[in-house]
């Protein structure tokens, strides 16, 4: 597969959210704001770029009846480390996201990934696979983050970008606005794809 | 059956690589996680009680509270930590009081309340209104009090102010206790 | 008449209050995608509950009786997880031998629990779940949340396969037809379901 593809499925062809379906559950929990959409994203990219790469280093030495719980451990691991190094680091984001970084462990992006690429490619593939995925996930992530962030709150990354005069949605950050800005970015994504045809 | 053991052999060698790894990381991290806690609390209770320049513990049965002191021992007022079931979430408020037990600042430490709405209890403006108040005017209006609930979150208004009022009422106990038996 | 008062106050915040669907987003996948029609949606459900209740018992025996006096609390994520597949896989075919009958109807969604987040948050959320004087909660209660939280799920997956059955034969426009739509109608149904949020026992 050529680098340039490999690396730019992941935004379009393959978005992991918008045409895949997969990892519904971050996406509509930590989406809120735009920091917390870019926090979660890198972290999982970050967690998806090292699984993809042990995984494909160690694929021939996993036998195959067992390969599902050797992923889930290496994928588990990097998601602790992730985990301690943000509370260390980070806290105050660790603070926000809560239970979602936990979590990403059975995001299915990430098993999804390890048994359809990194598992049937070389190492260095798996790093690009990695890194597009996981750079779309946190793109369509921002989206939401900063469709919801304006109608919500009327900021960007806690400035104000609205005139005083507007009145926050406050539904727009709560659960059920969640739900429905990404059904109709689903359906508009849809139109577009339809038209392009 | 020999097969079964060579699969659960390579399985026990990946997860004790996966447990000695994060084991190193937890040996790195947990002192910083720990001291960022510790840290936070002292920045927290500097806060609400700025002219403290140390904090003494006291415990009373259950109640933990601090006595703030000027380097000569001096004492100029309480911290205690004031926690609260809220809308969502328990809601832990750091209370600095004067002498007289009226509050000379609070602080919302750690809530998850509904964004635009109970979170904006960590507002500045919608704390300021506690100070100098004295246990008895902390309580929401619509209770009684002289406390204005944030607009459409009076739950976790009169969660902060209870929280914060019984913590008052147990302080005065335990430093009227403290007092008898020097 | 405290433990009435306390299995009131998590069934009621577990089912309605802080549903784990509408509320936590936790379990979104299969409630998108084992909705479609209503008898594999209670048969999904059925087995969450299960699989859930179960879960619950043995990772809290695990957490306070492994890894809390060796210290090794670090280790929680990796833990969790083990057992829960490994719980799913025993279940399979422990269910497969000795109740073919329930195997029949349970059989295929038993392997999609094990990626479902709502299985591993009910976990982890037991062990941090606290009342408001701050004590966590014990083994009966990390249980009934476990059980409570699947009613929950199982109650929202059922109502939206429901009316996702009625919505085929909606005139819905067409880039909005199927995934779309169920987004959108799982909005409103949680934005009915913020009606119980600030409910008081």
């Amino acid at each position: 597969m050529r680098l340039k593809d490999n690396l730019l499925k992941g935004f379009v062809k393959e978005n992991p959210i918008f045409s895949m379906a997969l990892g519904l559950c971050p996406t509509l929990a930590v989406t809120s704001s735009l920091e917390n959409s870019l926090g979660m994203g890198l972290a999982s990219t970050s967690v998806l770029i090292g699984s993809n790469a042990i995984i494909s280093l160690i694929k021939n030495f996993i036998p195959d009846k067992v390969r599902i719980p050797c992923y889930i451990v290496v994928i588990a691991s990097f998601v602790s480390v992730v985990d301690m190094l943000m509370h260390a680091f980070l806290p105050a984001l660790h603070k926000s996201l809560g239970l979602f970084i936990p979590l990403i462990v059975v995001n299915c992006i990430i098993l999804g990934r390890a048994e359809a690429f990194a598992s049937k490619n070389g190492v260095f593939d798996s790093l690009v696979d990695g890194i597009s995925m996981g750079l779309g996930f946190t793109c369509s992530l921002s989206v939401l983050g900063i469709i919801r962030e304006i109608l919500g709150a009327g900021k960007i990354l806690g400035f104000q970008i609205m005139p005083d005069s507007y009145q926050p949605m406050l539904i727009a950050i709560l659960a059920p606005g969640a739900f429905i800005t990404l059904g109709f970015l689903m359906g508009m994504i849809k139109m577009m794809q339809k038209k392009e045809k | 059956m020999k097969n079964y053991l060579r699969l659960s052999g390579i399985l026990l060698i990946i997860c004790v690589i996966a447990s000695a790894t994060l084991a190193f990381v937890n040996k790195k991290t947990k002192p910083i996680i720990d001291n960022i806690a510790a840290q936070e609390e002292k920045k927290a209770m500097l806060f609400v009680l700025p002219e403290a320049e140390s904090f003494e513990k006291h415990e009373d049965g259950e109640f933990v509270y601090y006595l703030g002191q000027k380097s000569g021992g001096e004492l100029i007022g309480y911290v205690f930590i004031a926690t609260g079931q809220g809308y969502s979430s328990l809601i832990r408020t750091v209370v600095g009081l004067k002498t007289d037990f009226s509050v000379n600042c609070i602080k919302v430490i750690s809530q998850s309340e509904t964004p635009g709405l109970g979170a904006n209890s960590e507002k500045r403006e919608w704390q300021d209104q506690f100070k100098g108040k004295k246990c008895a005017q902390i309580s929401v209006v619509k209770d009684g009090g002289e406390i204005t609930s944030i607009t459409g979150s009076t739950i976790t208004s009169r969660a902060i102010s209870n929280s914060i009022n019984a913590g008052i009422k147990l302080l005065e106990v335990a430093v009227v206790k403290e007092g008898g038996n020097k | 008449m405290e433990l009435l008062y306390k299995l009131l106050f998590i069934s009621i915040s577990t089912v309605f209050v802080q549903n784990f669907v509408l509320m936590r987003f936790l379990g979104l996948c299969p409630y998108i995608g084992v909705s479609k029609k209503l008898d594999s949606a209670l048969g999904m459900g059925m087995a969450v509950i299960f699989v859930m209740s179960m879960a619950s018992c043995i990772t809290y025996l695990i957490q306070y009786y492994l890894l809390v006096p060796f210290g090794l609390e670090y280790l929680q994520t990796i833990a969790f997880i083990l057992t829960i597949a490994s719980l799913v896989q025993f279940l399979e075919m422990g269910i497969a031998k000795y109740a073919p009958a329930l195997y029949k109807a349970l059989g295929v969604f038993l392997p999609l629990i094990t990626t479902n987040c709502a299985v591993l948050g009910v976990a982890i959320l037991n062990i941090q779940s606290t009342w408001a004087d701050g004590t966590p909660f014990n083994f009966i209660e990390s249980i009934l949340q476990g059980f409570f939280a699947g009613i929950g799920f199982t109650l929202v997956l059922v109502l939206m396969a429901g009316i996702r059955e009625k919505l085929e034969y909606s005139p819905v426009p067409e880039s909005l037809k199927g995934m779309p739509i169920a987004f959108i109608v799982a909005g409103c149904m949680a934005l009915a379901f913020l009606g119980f949020a600030g409910f008081k026992i």
